[in-house]
């Protein structure tokens, strides 16, 4: 029944996308795109109950009889062909060149596989614990997403510009997205994971040129440019993998160890498709789409399809040299991006470069490849997904009531949308305050980095600039006077519904964090690295953070609520003040924050938070970051040779 | 008597395991109300005063209990109270031994929470002292996660990031942390704020951020505050005092310079930047800890 389940991941969204792209009015469409998201919720879920334990392969030979291999060959051409297309379309020569060096490489390809007679053992995809959890992420937050989006875009709709494609357009490619990112965690096959991965790259291309305006086609376009350039090389590993060490799949990858130049070349993909330092400003860019769009790229698909291949690799090359390299070039993203975050103060750049931060980091702990490091990576990547859709989504709501994404201009949010400004409240905290999930990682992730002294320094520093730019933002959108009670915000149920479930589950994954690591993904951890030689004291690490005493911080949190429960019954209007204005308070009926300034007059009492532009000028870091990053990334290069 | 602080923290487990805990949230108020007492009183006779009485901030906190509540809005009072509630985890957590690294992060998010009721008000003072509060955190809280490090690789293998471990160990902490003592006691004068890094809580009101994070506290609400910090500065020579866990008397014995010396940097330098700050600790200190770290990398204890 697996091998059905599979299919159904990978085509029921799809199928569902055509139908709201069929729809011919919204209602309908609505009810297209909550019945998939639904029914893709229903299947992931099967599919993770039901999987056997341990590994299963499945072949399409087994299910659909031969010439499932030109089946292969003939969507990897297509794809590519689209790519050319495209580019011919928009006028971008560089993105032709890469199109055509990804059909020469595939026919390539073709070529030595054909000449490899018998044909290669292996299946096409493989079902095992790190597929599951991803399928899990992928298919219930995707939806969820897919569902805010409903509410989202008929606002959107009524405002965008005239050159905005139709919803039903953007309802397929949302919906689709999700099912070639299932056949993307869950293709073992070389060929059928390159299928996949291009097509989630013209997915993000078309959804972030939706709006069709001149920035969006711009940045759509830099998307194309810097994916189809992770696509070739992704595409060159996978020939250099067979014609040097004769394996297509994965797994086969993984277990000659020795393929050193391959996974070089799939990291430098992976890099191009989490946004890592240089490749970071394809996902600058694609913020001009509507917020839908940046929480499904950021949270559950896209980005994530990167780290997923490292740690889908890592586990095969315990003490190499070039999973350091990996490492560090992670642990440099991680630190980087969190000084970019520092100078910004518009929102979803923020939320971009706390993304690519996080990722760095979900890189780093596999890249260092230690069990624990490993738990540790899956765990982010976890939370992640959920903390990201949450606060785009919040920051989405938030940008259409007060139609600005600066943050300094959110200071009266709390009072208007209370609700969304409590989710994105627990959201931000949960980045970087205990007891959520975040800060267990972060704990973990220097826990298990103390064996590396580069990339432990990297992590120290990231996570204090880290601290820096959220604690910043919290401030601001928590900013509210007294109020005997708070506005009741009217929000579609969509809407409204997605903010409750993701704020819900950054709340359980708090509480459930330490028994989920224990119960999920120390095990699964432990499991991957089983029989590759990991030392048992690595091993003994991980029973060491199941001492770590959520529940106890948990009691002081409570302890401090009931006792700011029991002030309350000062809080009475009477006892309210103005804040201290040097006694100039400009007095009146109703509170104000001004005070008498030059001759007397009013002027309001405004500060806004530090964003230091002169020492974290965005041009000049990402000038010396993207140096330093290639460098980096070089260095992975020389590191394969000299091996 | 009980110079080995194991034996100690043993004896009372083997009454009652939660005796131990109890009695350091218990007395680490006390001991930090004296020495902030006594603090005010040197820093009095430096200047040629006679300075208040030793209790001076035990009768202060008094007194702002007797006081009327007065507010801004409801949100800043919660985190006044985390505050207070995450100061006395970490002692909590440091008398049950646990990890360092958690109780590192717990002291942070105790700041954060700080931060973030001054940041809750409509309040430029208040603001601009939690912008600079956060400045404060980027600047020292590297060095802390380094010195936590350094910790981690003093410990016996296999390391052990436990409290409990360092109490344990054979020989005192600064035999293989020389360096990381002067970048500590940098970072504590920053937690202390003392010139010259009191740029976000002005201990005299005349300055030009008036009382900065804390303006707007009044009454009881402040008592809180103070509360909170009494705990904070239990908790800096607690872990000062760390540097030679194998004899308690000694281990005070550098608490109390180090309690010393902050004082005296206090009166003998001006008030700087914020930048100037930054600059200064992720120069100095920073690099200070870091040698330390490589040097016990290099002695093969990675």
């Amino acid at each position: 029944m697996g091998e059905w389940l599979l299919i159904l991941l990978i085509l029921v969204p799809v199928a569902f996308g055509l139908l709201a792209w069929a729809a011919p009015g919204d209602r309908s469409r609505s009810w297209a795109v909550t019945v998939g998201a639904l029914a893709t919720i229903a299947l992931s879920l099967v599919f993770a109950v039901t999987a056997k334990t341990g590994e299963s392969w499945i072949s399409l030979k087994d299910l659909l009889g031969g010439g499932t291999e030109w089946l292969a060959f003939g969507l990897e051409l297509l794809i590519a062909i689209v790519v050319a297309v495209i580019a011919v379309r928009i006028r971008s020569r560089l993105i032709l060149a890469l199109a055509l060096v990804q059909i020469g490489l595939a026919v390539a390809e073709e070529w030595f596989s054909l000449r490899a007679a018998p044909a290669l053992p292996g299946a096409d995809f493989r079902i095992d614990s790190l597929a599951i959890v991803m399928v899990s992420i992928v298919s219930i937050i995707g939806s969820i997403i897919a569902i805010y989006a409903l509410g989202y875009m008929k606002h959107h709709q009524a405002h965008a510009p005239a050159t905005a494609q139709g919803s039903g357009r953007f309802f397929f490619v949302l919906v689709g997205f999700l099912g070639m990112m299932n056949g993307l965690v869950l293709a073992d096959n070389l060929r059928w994971l390159i299928i996949f991965w291009e097509a989630t790259t013209l997915c993000s291309f078309a959804l972030i040129g939706h709006d069709g305006t001149l920035e969006s086609r711009k940045n759509a376009r830099l998307a194309l440019l810097i994916n189809s350039f992770g696509g070739a090389a992704m595409m060159l590993g996978s020939l250099l993998a067979l014609s040097g060490a004769g394996v297509e799949h994965l797994s086969g990858i993984t277990a000659a160890n020795r393929a050193l130049i391959p996974l070089a070349f799939l990291a430098l993909a992976a890099f191009t498709k989490s946004a890592q330092l240089p490749f970071q400003s394809w996902l600058l860019g694609a913020m001009v789409a509507p917020t839908p769009v940046s929480a499904l790229l950021h949270s559950a698909t896209m980005v994530k399809a990167g780290v997923y291949l490292i740690l889908r690799l890592a586990p095969g090359f315990t003490g190499s040299r070039v999973m350091f390299a990996i490492a560090l070039a992670g642990a440099f993203s991680f630190a980087a991006a969190a000084a970019l975050a520092v100078g910004q103060s518009n929102a979803k750049k923020v939320l971009a470069y706390s993304t690519i931060s996080n990722l760095g980091l979900i890189i780093a702990c596999a890249g260092i490849n230690t069990p624990l490091a490993y738990a540790t990576a899956m765990m982010l990547l976890l939370f992640h997904a959920i903390v990201k859709a949450l606060l785009f989504l919040c920051v989405g709501t938030i940008e259409q009531k007060i139609g600005s994404r600066d943050i300094e201009d959110m200071g009266v949010v709390m009072f208007e949308l209370p609700v969304t400004t409590l989710m994105a409240l627990v959201g931000m905290a949960s980045m970087l305050t205990p007891p959520f999930g975040m800060l267990v990682c972060k704990w973990m992730a220097i826990e298990s980095a103390i064996a590396s002294p580069l990339i432990l320094l990297f992590l120290i520093l990231g996570s204090a600039l880290t601290l820096f730019f959220w604690a910043k933002w919290l401030g601001r959108i928590q900013t509210v006077s007294y109020h005997a009670t708070l506005t009741r915000e009217k929000l579609p149920l969509s809407i409204l519904s997605a903010e409750y479930i993701l704020g819900g589950g950054v709340v359980l994954t708090a509480i459930m964090g330490i028994p989920l690591f224990q119960i999920l993904f120390a095990p699964l951890a432990v499991q991957t690295y089983q029989g590759i030689g990991i030392p048992a004291e690595q091993l003994s690490i991980l029973d060491s953070v199941g001492g770590l005493d959520i529940c106890l911080i948990m009691l002081f949190i409570a302890l401090a609520a009931v006792a700011n429960m029991l002030t309350g019954r000062y809080f009475k209007p009477e006892r309210v003040r103005l804040p201290f204005l040097s006694g100039e308070n400009v007095v009146t009926d109703a509170r104000t924050f001004r005070f008498r300034g030059l001759k007397d007059e009013p002027d309001e009492a405004w500060t806004t938070a530090l964003y230091l532009d002169t020492v974290f000028t965005e041009a000049k870091i990402t000038q010396w970051t993207n140096w330093l990053a290639i460098l980096v990334l070089l260095t992975m290069f020389a590191l394969v040779v000299g091996v | 008597m009980w110079s080995d602080w194991e034996t100690f923290s043993a004896f009372c487990s083997g009454i009652c395991p939660a005796l131990f805990p109890a009695i350091m949230v218990l007395a680490a108020p006390l001991v930090g109300a004296l020495l902030m007492g006594i603090d005010r009183k040197i820093t009095a006779r430096i200047q040629g005063r006679i300075g208040p009485p030793i209790l001076q901030p035990v009768y202060d906190v008094l007194k702002l209990f007797a006081k009327e509540p007065l507010f801004l809005n409801r949100l800043y009072i919660f985190y006044a109270w985390l505050y207070l509630a995450f100061m006395i985890l970490v002692v909590v957590l440091l008398a049950m031994g646990q990890d360092i690294l958690m109780v590192l992060f717990v002291h942070a998010f105790a700041t954060i929470a700080l931060i973030l009721g001054a940041m809750s008000v409509r309040s430029p003072y208040s603001r601009i002292g939690a912008s600079r509060k956060i400045m404060q955190m980027v600047a020292y809280e590297p060095i802390l996660i380094l010195f936590v490090v350094g910790i981690y690789l003093s410990t016996p293998h296999p390391h052990s990031f436990l409290a409990s471990a360092v109490m344990k160990l054979n020989q005192p902490l600064l035999f293989t942390l020389p360096l990381l003592l002067p970048a500590y006691f940098a970072a504590v004068v920053i937690k202390m704020e003392k010139s010259p890094f009191d740029v976000s809580s002005g201990h005299h009101a005349h300055q030009e951020l008036v009382r900065g994070v804390t303006i707007e506290y009044s009454g009881p609400f402040l008592a809180l505050i103070e509360i909170a910090h009494f705990y904070e500065v239990f908790i800096l020579f607690f872990i000062m005092a760390m540097f030679w866990s194998t004899n308690l008397w000694i281990g005070a014995g550098i608490a109390l310079a180090g309690f010393f010396a902050q004082i005296l940097v206090d009166n003998a330098s001006p008030r700087l930047t914020t930048f100037w700050m930054i600059r200064f600790m992720w120069a100095g200190p920073m690099l200070l800890a870091l040698c330390n770290i490589v040097w016990l990398y290099g002695m093969g204890r990675g």
